[in-house]
């Protein structure tokens, strides 16, 4: 059971979002170097769990992301001050490499740049790359070393701690991750500190198994971390994490990147849209007139096609948006049905 | 995991049966607050990282209540074992814990890193005239070590261990023999037991009887102890000053050269280097190798040079956790087993538990019987140890085919998508953890496997044990309640429903009695 894991984190470094939930006027603010060093405390006691347990950073600053720590590299880098033996070697690499990396990536920035939306994505398949290939080498080495547990993987994990909002352009590579995460059973958790909740990110962490916990105390950030997100996986089935008590299903049209209540779901390849349309974009699929009209009229009465209430779930099992599918004269059971699926990748298997 | 887990249990016995004055002292280094975090049980650690950032004390109910009901047991384990660490305090209501103040203290300013100055061991700044690189240090660490092994065996190597290996060896009782004479020692059954253990549980046995000898020799046991575990956290490759040292830390510094932990260039020297044998001290990673791979490679070393810088003798010490690779041992279901070795280790080894037959150059064979497995029992070797030992000596062909096998399985469950590990298909299996069962890399034959463990369990019918009986129950319903609960944290022994009696453990009669009594 205490077996060594890997921990992906990724860091939303949006220079104005932590601007803003420093401000005193909050009511529990954080500032940016208050977080860091909470954050580096946290990560060294992930090191500390095991010796063995690994660890990448990933940063994700507007407009792209950088691995900011990763302790595979760590081992090759020379620290420039070797005099310091009042730190477990471990940690201080691991804090002086986070902080430089992270200034460097910081005064990288350009005034222009800075206006960009966060490469949240970016840093997140990034992250899933990294933990593909970490899991990857250690079952082909295992073929040939033999160790007393052959089958053994770092369990991997990637936490995500997020300020920034939903970015509604990003739903579909956001909702591909999820689904590559799950395929390399990766739990996704998701801290958010500041900002409105996170649609995607709450669907992220419902999906992988994770825990989404939005803090009400930002300032105890570190207690929320160690207790929620340290343990590793295998420890979590004995404790009771906090999971949300309710998940925002809604998805982003993908004509306007519109989140929707309701949505018109292309019954052959599932893409979403906000409006009926006689076409689909995606798969040139035509559809009947009839179909048109008939969803036309029920529209209004059903739904506006905006608005802000997240949905409660009926059944945090699979209901993914509540849509109604657009009929094809060939398919005429799946007429009126209701399709449950997030898009084209929808085979949702848990 | 069954070797780790077993150093795991002796060092940390031995840390809980130290008074609580030496174990508050030990609290007082950093690396020994890390190395003794990283001892402990997942459940264990997550209460303690719960607490570690909590100004006031931590209700019990709440701890209790953020784990699942199934988990009892494991609380129950992970608090006895916080509390003979006394690691956790107890308020005298015993509703309230807290952590030991010291330990609380130093191990968040090893996170946090701000502690007290040289708490890891002090660098070398200045380059070393004679530098070493990490080849040269795996190959003084295995070459040391490995003279003790083979001493053990009785190999001609013409090298005999150092007067205070010998002694050690001797009061660890794994030789016995008169005078300390290195002729006249010959290995016991404890010390066949050690050979079988990897090199990382082999090294944790020496240091607790080094312990014991230091105790004897007046030496301050936590000045030793944290010496011990600062070489855990030191990093390979890197010299660090002897100055820092206390004396009595100095002193040692001799015997862990003998036993290959450090290396120093000379008694005099200034400075030193962990050995890989160090800085694996508290970590799970195959430390350099097993035994038998030791063998091999040792003598490789002595039919082709005797001298350090023969490619093939530092290419094997290079790959340090993939010396099991070679390993040479073919077990077929009709209980058959063919070695391709020539070692007199693994043979010795091998002859513990093995009816063999048959010796060739380059391979021996035989057979595993009830005899040959009874026989290894009853010197006190057990199934587990067995069943690891020819794990980890397996033939690269046999992890093929089990390789093989498995991606079979794994394929078959995904492609009608069920879970055929636990038997039981179509449904979740959940294991002894709660976490569903996952296919097992089974690299030795099942029958085999499970035969020598039935045969272990035929030598079990009768066992005793030590405990409290509770009877005398005023009616059924109060004995279910509490017979219920000593069975929720795993205490329960015996019960008889209808006799209305139940046997618990000595170590669950406290928790039991408090929880009768609450109620």
């Amino acid at each position: 059971m205490d077996r060594p894991n890997h921990l992906s984190v990724v860091v939303d470094l949006s220079p104005s979002q932590w601007y803003l939930c420093g401000q005193p006027s909050n009511a529990h603010p954080l500032p940016l170097a208050a977080f860091l060093s909470q954050l580096l405390a946290f990560l060294n006691a992930h090191i500390a769990c095991n010796d063995e347990n690994t660890l990448s950073v990933y940063g994700a600053l507007p407009g792209r992301s950088a691995l900011l720590y990763s302790s595979a590299s760590a081992e090759l880098s020379e620290l420039t001050d070797p005099a310091d033996s009042n730190t477990y070697r471990q940690f201080k690499i691991l804090d002086s490499t986070m902080m430089k990396s992270m200034s460097e990536q910081v005064d990288a920035l350009s005034d222009l740049e800075e206006e960009s939306p966060i490469g949240l994505v970016g840093s997140l398949t990034k992250s899933l790359c990294y933990i593909n290939r970490v899991t990857n080498v250690s079952t082909s080495s295992t073929t040939t070393v033999g160790s007393d547990e052959p089958t053994i993987r770092p369990d991997p994990r990637i936490l995500i701690i997020s300020v920034s909002p939903d970015e509604a352009a990003s739903y579909i590579p956001v909702m591909n991750s999820i689904f590559s995460a799950q395929k390399l059973k990766v739990t996704i958790d998701v801290c958010k500190i500041y900002g409105p909740e996170s649609v995607f990110l709450q669907q992220a962490a419902h999906l992988t198994g994770g825990s989404y916990i939005f803090l009400d105390r930002p300032d105890a950030l570190l207690q929320y971390l160690t207790m929620t997100f340290l343990p590793p996986p295998a420890l979590r089935q004995l404790i009771s994490v906090p999971t949300q008590d309710k998940v925002d299903f809604r998805a982003a049209c993908f004509c306007h990147k519109n989140i929707v209540d309701i949505g018109f779901v292309c019954s052959v390849c599932l893409s979403i849209f906000c409006q009926p349309v006689p076409v689909c974009s995606t798969c040139r699929t035509k559809f009947p007139i009839k179909t048109l009209q008939r969803l036309n009229a029920s529209k209004p009465a059903l739904a506006p096609a905006r608005s802000t209430a997240p949905v409660p779930s009926p059944s945090p099992a699979n209901s993914l948006p509540r849509s109604q599918a657009i009929g094809l004269p060939r398919t005429t059971s799946m007429g009126n049905g209701i399709s449950a699926s997030p898009g084209r990748n929808g085979a949702s298997t848990r | 995991m069954s070797s780790s887990t077993l150093f795991k249990a002796t060092v940390n016995e031995h840390l809980e049966n130290l008074p609580k004055p030496i174990q508050s002292k030990l609290y007082e280094a950093p690396a020994t607050c890390l190395s003794i975090y990283r001892l402990l049980p997942p459940m264990a650690k997550f209460f303690i990282m719960s607490m570690l950032f909590h100004d006031k004390p931590v209700a019990y109910k709440d701890l209790e209540r953020i784990c699942k009901p199934h988990t009892k047991k494991l609380q129950f384990e992970a608090f006895n074992r916080l509390k003979a660490l006394h690691l956790i305090d107890e308020d005298q209501g015993r509703s309230h814990l807290k952590l030991h103040p010291i330990f609380k203290q130093n191990f968040r300013d090893c996170l946090t890193g701000s502690q007290a100055s040289n708490a890891f061991g002090n660098l070398c700044t200045t380059a070393d005239k004679h530098q070493v690189d990490v080849k040269f240090l795996d190959q003084f660490a295995s070459q040391k070590w490995e003279t003790i092994l083979h001493f053990m065996v009785g190999t001609e190597l013409g090298v005999d261990p150092s007067k205070s290996v010998l002694s050690l060896l001797k009061l660890g009782g794994l030789m016995e023999g008169p005078g300390t004479s290195p002729r006249n020692l010959k290995i016991t059954n404890e010390g066949f037991q050690f050979l079988l253990q990897d090199v990382n549980a082999q090294i944790w046995t020496f240091l607790l009887q080094y312990l014991n000898l230091t105790q004897d020799l007046n030496m301050d046991p936590v000045d030793v102890l944290n010496f011990i575990f600062i070489l855990g956290s030191l990093e390979l490759g890197k010299s660090y000053t002897v100055s820092s040292l206390s004396a009595t830390q100095v002193s040692m510094l001799a015997d862990l050269k003998d036993y290959g932990l450090i290396y120093q260039r000379s008694d005099s020297s200034s400075r030193f280097y962990p050995t890989r044998l160090a800085t694996t001290l508290t970590s799970e990673s195959a430390a350099l190798r097993s035994p038998s791979a030791a063998m091999e490679h040792a003598l490789q070393s002595t039919t082709t040079a005797e001298d350090g810088d023969d490619a093939s003798a530092i290419q094997n010490s290079v790959s340090a956790g993939i010396a099991s690779a070679q390993g040479t041992v073919i077990i077929e279901t009709n209980f058959k087993i063919y070695a391709y070795t020539n070692s007199p280790l693994e043979i010795a080894v091998l002859n513990l538990f093995v009816n063999l037959k048959i010796r060739f150059s380059n391979m021996v064979c035989g057979q595993i019987t009830r005899e040959s497995i009874r026989h290894a029992l009853l010197n006190g070797i057990t199934a587990d140890q067995i069943i690891r030992f020819l794990e980890t000596h397996a033939h690269p062909q046999m992890r093929l085919l089990a390789k093989e096998k498995l991606d079979k399985k794994i394929e078959f469950d995904t492609s009608h998508n069920i879970n055929t590990a636990g038997g039981a298909p179509q449904s979740q299996v959940y294991g002894e953890n709660g976490t569903v069962a996952q296919h097992k890399l089974e690299v030795l034959p099942p029958t085999v496997v499970d035969q020598i463990k039935l045969w272990q369990l035929e030598l079990d019918r009768i066992q005793t044990f030590e405990g409290y009986l509770f009877k005398d129950f005023q009616n059924q319903q109060e004995y279910d309640y509490l017979s219920n609960y000593a069975q929720e944290i795993g205490v329960l022994i015996w019960g008889d429903k209808v006799k209305k009696k139940f046997f618990v453990t000595p170590e669950g009669m406290d928790q039991v009695a408090i929880f009768a009594n609450r109620k």
